[in-house]
């Protein structure tokens, strides 16, 4: 039996405890600022600016343009009260977390029949036509997705409090961080869309503000504008999608909207289409949010802001609610095969665009960045196929091991006193032995290397993707290439940063291990990115292991779009000897490839180099994402650079200024001529006096 | 005499226009005082012509309010030539001038 | 002709007027303005106020021209080179025009409002009354009874005027005078 809703209103604390964290830690960073004496309101308003910003450093060279050079002077600044904020917002989250999972355990005990638990209603606009109340729903999908979040955000902010020691903005940064867990949270954990789209947005402002942190070296501010724009034309998209279902269904809830497509389908045919342009809007919107093909350019820029924003909002959380949107509407998206196959193919292609961006990078970060693009990719060419449930499993496999190597790189960042250059490191697994290990472990299961949790959820989508079959056997090959691009990016990461020469002066430089406060959450990820492939074992060890567990738990979500999809294109299933073939395939495609990056690149960057000189050019489109940034920069940024310099020269100076300064002087010269009414003349006066009796005489005359 | 009243209203109404146009145009103060007396005048002659028309419509029964009110006014006129011309003294000793254009101190 | 007279009469009277506004010397503008206050006082007799042309001429043109003769004559004004000229620049300006115009105006209506809305010609037959419209026994009558109180008024205001006329022309002296020997009290 459901419990009531009054029993339920505790779950109200899961978001609202960040929110609550958040709160505190801002109230803890001004108390910072005030005991420094930055929080006088001087001039221009920035004196409370100057206590939490960084030495200047110098313009580094174009390829370290947006690494986190933090703390090039790294004067460690004591955070005094702002200490405080550490445990609050850890403790926040770590409630959160267990509040969640509580409410999954409810849930789950459930049985299967109960698709969710509801906390109570919020009814916070009447539009007259329909209501829109905002409450928590916990269902099977945003119980993975609360799980998720909590999770991993409460092992990222404990490993960020020993990232961050130091920095004069350490309460700033935790009030960001558990602001966006909150946001985040909105986001998953909504009912109507128009929720969902808060918690979209709140966490578009929240990267924003991190990838900023350091906002006073100039490129991180630069960095975080164009996150925000780029998330801005995917929410403008997001919200033409929301008008369309409002057209369309007449609600905002999601539970209404993925319930009353399959009856939309039947009762009227020409609403294949108009579902077609809602979902496609809001793909468009998930494109922005989750680095998608023609919106992705900000995801590699954003690596200038700490490497635990990294990890957690741009490789386990915020990119992901692209694909949480897709999969909590999925039937929307299942009434149209074409547009499936569009989600499918820009997946793919941006994939394989971003995989082999990531194979000439040298900076560390930007390697991840890129392969987080990638894995992206696979998601949604998963959510093409119609495999909700294994796009689902991907995303959560993939914020286990994406994390667990952002931390990684954060703690040889942090070892090297934030040397990012991949070329400048070497050998590093002497130094930092536990950060290897845990690393070695995460990119394993990036590349998809046997029984780690990559290889399930990676060969799951591939084999969904190639039993569909048609057009998706291309899709399927593209796929295929990028898995082998990269476990050889992967394994060259790893080989270049942790053997070979050591290519860093060891008189200058000391690369140590990093703190318990750091290591501890790389242990527990690594766990999490051996054992996650249990949550979906393939159908074909079904006599040794319990398979699909995770198909399974999601499927009374799927099933309505599920269902859609196979009245369309019927059911598509893999023989097992098919899959054992691909399975087998994936395994060696892997092996081989990981195998002959790392033993390339573990004598040193003598292969890198070669690969430049040989051709300069090929490299360098590469390098720069097949040129696409630079033809946004082109095409894009500088024409509207161009128009609003037009705009502000002609609108606002001339039209907007030219009418106020016009209406003043006219009220100016019109006053002056009415002062000379004063003459002193009585002749004037009485005229004056003369004249307006004649009128009045007139009038008079007139109206007899 | 049987001229309509009209015409005698006409004539005060011109009478007035003369005084009024004179009043303005005039520079010399004493002059512009006489042209207040002609206005003043040609109000009296409007009192009285109207007097004159009801008496005339009333059959014969004096309307005394006309040559009343006329008294009063030429009263008046006179008090105000005198106060004027009075003004005009203490303006030509403190100002050796009795031009209107050179006793504009009101001018902002 | 009566009505010959009164025409002629009111030519007079628009001629003095004329000659006010327009003389040059403030000496012919006082005896156009006698003039026309005689034409006036005829006026009135014809219009059968006897009373009132009587104190036209007592008043008007015996007291106040007077007064106006002896300020000029006071001032020194009368043999000074004339004043101003009215010439044909006069014209161009705008306060002329403007004057005209207003001037013009008012005529214009009064006028208008004078010759057609004014009730037509006396009835024939009807007469004014043998002594005048104001017969100085009738005049006193209201004046003493009706209207009393703005009688009383009008002297309160003309002794008011006396008193006013000889603190306004006494001579300044200037600053108050000290006692002799200029002890500040």
């Amino acid at each position: 039996m459901p419990p009531s809703q009054a029993e339920l209103a505790w779950m109200w604390w899961i978001p609202a405890l960040p929110l609550l964290g958040s709160v505190l830690c801002g109230l803890l960073h001004f108390l910072t600022l005030r005991a420094r004496g930055a929080w006088a309101p001087k001039a221009g308003g920035h004196g409370h600016d100057h206590g939490d910003s960084h030495g200047h450093a110098a313009a580094a060279a174009a390829d370290h343009g947006d690494d986190d050079h933090g703390h090039d002077e790294h004067v460690a600044v004591d955070a005094g009260i702002g200490a405080l904020a550490y445990p609050v917002a850890v403790l926040a989250l770590l409630i959160s977390f267990v509040l969640a999972l509580a409410a999954v355990v409810q849930l789950g005990s459930l049985g299967e029949h109960t698709v969710s638990i509801e906390g109570p209603a919020w009814h916070w606009i009447d539009t007259g036509v329909f209501p829109i109340d905002i409450s928590i729903v916990i269902d099977r999908l945003s119980a993975v997705m609360v799980l998720i979040v909590t999770g991993i955000g409460l092992l990222i902010h404990i490993y960020a409090g020993g990232y961050m020691k130091g920095d004069p903005g350490f309460a700033k940064f935790f009030a960001y961080l558990n602001l966006f867990v909150f946001a985040m949270l909105m986001l998953i954990l909504s009912s109507s869309l128009l929720g969902l789209f808060v918690g979209w947005e709140g966490v578009g402002l929240c990267s924003y503000l991190l990838i900023g942190f350091w906002y006073d070296k100039g490129w991180p501010a630069e960095a975080g504008q164009k996150a925000f724009v780029m998330n801005r034309i995917g929410d403008a998209c997001f919200l033409v999608g929301s008008f369309l279902l409002v057209h369309l269904f007449g609600t905002l809830d999601l539970s209404d909207i993925a319930g009353g497509v399959a009856a939309k389908l039947a009762s009227a045919p020409g609403a294949q289409l108009e579902l077609f342009f809602a979902g496609l809007c809001l793909f468009g919107g998930a494109c922005g949010k989750s680095a998608q093909l023609p919106l992705f350019t900000w995801l590699p820029d954003a690596m200038a802001g700490p490497t635990p924003v990294s990890a957690l909002i741009h490789a386990a959380t915020m990119v992901t609610a692209g694909i949480y949107l897709v999969v909590r509407l999925n039937p929307l998206f299942a009434a149209n095969p074409t547009l499936l196959f569009l989600i499918a193919t820009v997946g793919a292609l941006t994939a394989f665009v971003a995989g082999t961006t990531a194979l000439v990078q040298r900076d560390i970060k930007k390697v991840l960045a890129y392969s987080t693009v990638s894995q992206l990719g696979y998601m949604f060419l998963a959510l093409g196929t119609g495999a909700f449930s294994s796009a689902i499993f991907h995303l959560a496999t993939h914020a286990f091991f994406k994390a667990l190597l952002f931390l990684g790189a954060g703690s040889v960042i942090h070892g090297m006193h934030h040397e990012q250059d991949m070329h400048k490191m070497g050998n590093l697994r002497k130094y930092m032995p536990q950060t290897f290990l845990t690393f070695v472990v995460g990119a394993a299961a990036l590349s998809g290397l046997p029984l780690f949790s990559g290889f399930f959820s990676k060969d799951e989508i591939l084999g969904q993707v190639f039993a569909q079959g048609g057009g998706y056997y291309v899709l399927w090959t593209i796929g295929l290439v990028t898995a082998a691009m990269t476990a050889f990016y992967t394994w060259r990461m790893v080989a270049l940063t942790f053997y070979g020469p050591e290519r860093f002066d060891k008189t200058k430089l000391h690369p140590h291990e990093s703190p318990i406060l750091m290591t501890a959450p790389l242990l527990v990820l690594a766990a999490l990115a051996i054992l996650g492939g249990a949550l979906s074992f393939p159908p074909v060890f079904e006599s040794f292991v319990r398979v699909e567990y995770l198909h399974d738990w999601l499927a009374p979500v799927t099933a309505p779009g599920t269902q859609i999809l196979e009245e369309q294109l019927g059911k598509h299933e893999l023989a097992h000897s098919t899959e054992w073939i691909l399975l087998g395939l994936g395994a060696c495609v892997a092996l081989a490839f990981a195998h002959r990056a790392f033993h390339r690149f573990k004598q040193g960057t003598a292969s890198d180099l070669a690969t430049f000189e040989r051709s300069p050019l090929r490299a360098r489109f590469l390098f720069e994402a097949w040129g696409i940034d630079a033809a946004y920069t082109k095409l894009v940024v500088q024409p509207v650079r161009v128009l609003a310099l037009m705009i502000a020269a002609v609108v606002d100076g001339t039209l907007i200024d030219g009418f106020v300064n016009g209406a003043a002087q006219a009220a100016l010269s019109g006053a002056s001529r009415l002062r000379r009414m004063t003459s002193g003349s009585i002749a004037s006066y009485g005229l004056w006096m003369g004249a307006v009796t004649a009128l009045i005489a007139i009038l008079l005359v007139w109206n007899r | 005499m049987s001229v309509p009243p009209g015409h005698l209203f006409a004539l005060a109404a011109l009478l007035f226009a003369i005084g009024l146009a004179g009043f303005f145009l005039r520079r010399n103060v004493i002059v512009v005082l006489m042209c207040i007396e002609l206005m003043l005048n040609a109000a009296n002659l409007t009192f009285l012509a109207a007097s004159r028309m009801h008496t005339l419509e009333n059959g014969g029964r004096p309307d005394l309010q006309g040559p009343i009110f006329a008294i009063f006014v030429i009263v008046v006129a006179a008090v105000e030539a005198a106060v004027g011309l009075a003004l005009v003294i203490a303006l030509y000793r403190n100002k050796q001038t009795v031009s209107l254009d050179d006793v504009a101190d009101l001018k902002d | 002709m009566a009505n010959l007279i009164f025409y002629v009469m009111a030519a007079l009277v628009v001629v003095g007027a004329l000659g006010v506004v327009v003389a040059r010397n403030p000496m012919m503008s006082i005896l156009s303005l006698l003039a026309s206050f005689f034409a006036l006082a005829s006026i009135y007799l014809l219009a059968g106020f006897q009373t009132l042309a009587a104190l036209q001429i007592l008043v008007y043109a015996g007291a106040i021209l007077v007064l106006f003769l002896f300020v000029i004559m006071l001032l020194n004004l009368a043999d000074e080179k004339p004043l101003e000229r009215i010439d044909m620049a006069l014209f161009h300006e705008r306060k002329t025009i403007w004057t005209l115009v207003v001037a013009g105006a008012l005529l214009g209506i009064g006028a208008f409002t004078a010759l057609e809305l004014a009730p037509p010609a006396v009835a024939a037959g009807v007469q004014i009354p043998e002594h005048g419209i104001d017969d100085l026994q009738g005049l006193a009558n209201a004046m003493f009874s009706r209207y009393l109180l703005s009688f009383e008024i009008i002297s309160v205001l003309l002794l008011a005027t006396a008193v006013a006329v000889v603190v306004l022309a006494k001579r300044n002296r200037g600053t108050p005078r000290l006692d002799q020997g200029g002890e500040s009290t």
